[in-house]
């Protein structure tokens, strides 16, 4: 093999063109469409980022590689297409793992870079060498069709040297898989049997560009609906018959029909331990049918009626054709659902001048509009921020949901928005997470990228904290966290314009002057630290079982 | 005690793939009792894996639909390949 690297030398633009590993490596991205790579350099990838210099790929140099993989994770959920990061041997790699897994989790497309010792040292510990390829296994892509999921490739720096002849003419496997009529048919006729009928709609319906599918399906038969956390705007928050998101958060109206209903459809979803409660007690008298891309999720944790695998959009837009034939005579269901969302809808009227964090978060979703997307980070203000925004599509939800990791929200506003520049990018986050990724501040001042940030600050690790309220009788383990700094000053420290909300009646002109700002701003939102997220539904315990507060 | 299984796969010779089956089938509640295996042609391997759920509620139905995804997997199956013409 040969060692030569050229600056000079040109991307192959033809099959045959000899080139460097890099350079190699840097064409296929290009010719795969990909414009943005969030990276961090080091020693063993420098032969890739030299190769970088000069092409028509963007990178955004974040300060920490977990960053680069978060957003290259919301890049891919906002814009449907792959996200890519980059990241050196050794510490590089194992910095980018939680955001691999958080990608495999949620099932998001996402490619990963290391560059890696040359091959003749590997697995003579060399300085920065890790097996990185053994680590990643369990949380990395298992299949090439099935589902969407992070891969990883690792480039030993000899192999990014070395020139070869381009193998171009990319031949992607496209075997869209032919839809089960005959389970299509057993499905249209347990809907027609079934009196209470209810949509689960999950995360994978998105995910199988099966949204405007779904809503059809909705539309059509009335059947109502309940979403998880990930499938969130799926159908619109404000549309007739959504009940809201199910499980531990989820909305009462939701939980008490999915505990009434007598038929669950289920539109890729997996049964999450989240969403189900405590799963022998879920839905218990329903039966169910399930449409999933992935057969190994039909009938994992609950028994299925009808299974229905392979591609969603082909699989209900057939359901469709099948239902037009009549409607379904559930009137009395949809009302009863329709009443108990009415009966238990959202209030905000709490008592006080202190800021209502969900009430603001509806404010601020409601003001800006159908270009909002939320990037969320995890606990308290996730909660609030799924219970209580208004999601136009599921795009418009970006969150941790399967791996609920902390520090997600500003690296993945900074992907979100770099994927969307034209929408109203929000990260919702609070004080312990925020502190996660803190540094990637100085990469919206880099870039210069508008992202609005809802910092909102209890001073506290408020999820755990009020689960150790609730459950660890009030023994506050390690949550005080009222020692923060002076957000607003560190966000100035960066170069980023901050101002705060401490009362209720600056709500309103915060959020405008957040959603005005024409660069990256940071409102910094004191909250009450007693503040709960209501209703839950205890650990273990059946989603009966939901609790209230006072 | 739960049955054990006897799962037949083959599988690519690829950096990580003993890893990978093993790896999920351990991760996904089973415990292996016995395996066998034997290279086919120096690019695959057929594997022989005797599996038993950790608890009632592992479906090796549910497993052999995990493994059936894996990269690299071209076939699985209840029975062995090896009685079969190559």
């Amino acid at each position: 093999m040969s060692v030569a690297a050229s600056k000079t030398a040109p991307a192959p633009a033809t099959v045959n063109d000899t080139a460097t590993g890099a350079r190699l490596l840097v064409s296929s991205l290009e010719r795969m469409g990909v414009e943005v790579v969030f990276g961090y350099p080091g020693g063993a990838i420098m032969p890739i980022y030299d190769a970088l210099t000069g092409t028509g790929l963007k990178h955004i140099l974040v300060r920490h590689e977990q960053g680069a993989a978060f957003a290259a994770d919301a890049y891919a959920r906002a814009s449907g297409k792959v996200g890519v990061c980059m990241a050196t041997s050794g510490p590089g790699a194992t910095n980018l793992i939680t955001g691999i897994a958080n990608a495999m989790m949620d099932s998001v497309p996402m490619v990963c870079i290391t560059g890696n010792v040359p091959q003749g040292v590997m697995g003579t510990d060399a300085f920065q060498e890790i097996d990185i390829l053994g680590v990643t296994l369990p949380i990395v892509k298992h299949s090439i069709l099935v589902r969407d999921a992070p891969v990883l490739v690792d480039l030993p720096k000899d192999v990014q040297f070395a020139t070869a002849t381009a193998p171009f003419g990319f031949n992607i496997p496209n075997e869209a898989s032919d839809v089960d009529h005959d389970a299509v048919a057993e499905a249209e006729r347990f809907i027609r049997a079934s009196e209470r009928p209810l949509i689960y709609i999950g995360g994978g319906v998105k995910i199988g560009r099966a949204t405007e599918a779904v809503r059809a399906f909705a539309e059509a038969t009335g059947i109502p609906t309940v979403a998880t956390l990930n499938a969130l705007g799926t159908v619109p928050t404000d549309a007739p018959g959504y009940l809201g998101m199910l499980g531990m958060h989820g909305t009462r109206a939701a939980n008490e029909a999915v505990q009434a209903s007598d038929l669950l459809i289920v539109l890729g979803a997996r049964f999450d331990d989240r969403a189900t409660g405590k799963l022998a007690e879920f839905a218990p008298h329903a039966r169910v049918v399930h449409f999933d891309v992935d057969a190994s999720e039909i009938g994992k944790l609950r028994e299925t009626h009808v299974a229905v695998a392979g591609e969603l959009k082909p699989g209900v837009e057939a359901l469709i054709a099948r239902m037009a034939a009549a409607p379904l005579a559930i009137d009395p269901w949809v009302i009863r659902c329709a009443t108990a969302a009415v009966h238990h809808v959202a209030r905000y009227d709490a008592p006080g001048e202190g800021v209502y964090a969900p009430a603001l978060l509806k404010q601020l979703s409601e003001a800006a509009g159908d270009r909002f997307v939320a990037a969320c980070d995890v606990g308290q203000h996730q909660m609030w921020a799924a219970q209580h925004c208004r999601f136009s599509k599921p795009e418009a939800h970006i969150t941790s949901g399967g791996l609920g990791a902390m520090g997600f929200g500003l690296p993945a506003g900074l992907g979100a928005k770099l994927a969307d520049p034209s929408a109203t990018v929000v990260t919702i986050a609070g004080d312990g997470g925020f502190m996660m990724n803190i540094q990637e501040l100085a990469t919206l001042k880099r870039y210069g990228v508008a992202l609005k940030i809802v910092l909102l600050d209890n001073s506290s690790l408020g999820l755990v904290r009020q689960w150790q309220e609730l459950f660890f009788e009030e023994n506050y383990s390690e949550v005080d966290l009222s020692d923060n700094p002076d957000f607003v000053k560190v966000a100035e420290a960066f170069g980023i314009e901050a101002f705060r909300i401490d009362r209720r009646d600056q709500v309103q002109n915060g959020i405008a002057r957040l959603l005005a700002a024409d660069g990256p701003c940071l409102a910094h939102v004191v909250i009450n630290p007693k503040e709960n997220v209501w209703p839950l539904v205890p650990p273990g315990k059946s989603n009966a079982e939901m609790m209230e507060g006072a | 005690m739960s049955m054990s299984d006897t799962i037949h796969v083959q599988i690519d010779r690829a950096d990580g793939s003993l890893q990978r089956l093993i790896g999920l089938v351990e991760r996904r509640g089973f415990h292996i009792d016995g395996m066998s295996m034997a290279d086919i042609d120096g690019a695959s391997r057929r594997i022989a894996l005797t599996v038993r759920g950790r608890d009632a509620a592992r479906s090796i139905d549910n497993l052999g639909c995990q493994i059936d995804r894996l990269f690299g997997v071209s076939r699985i199956g209840a029975q062995s390949f090896q009685s079969e013409a190559a």
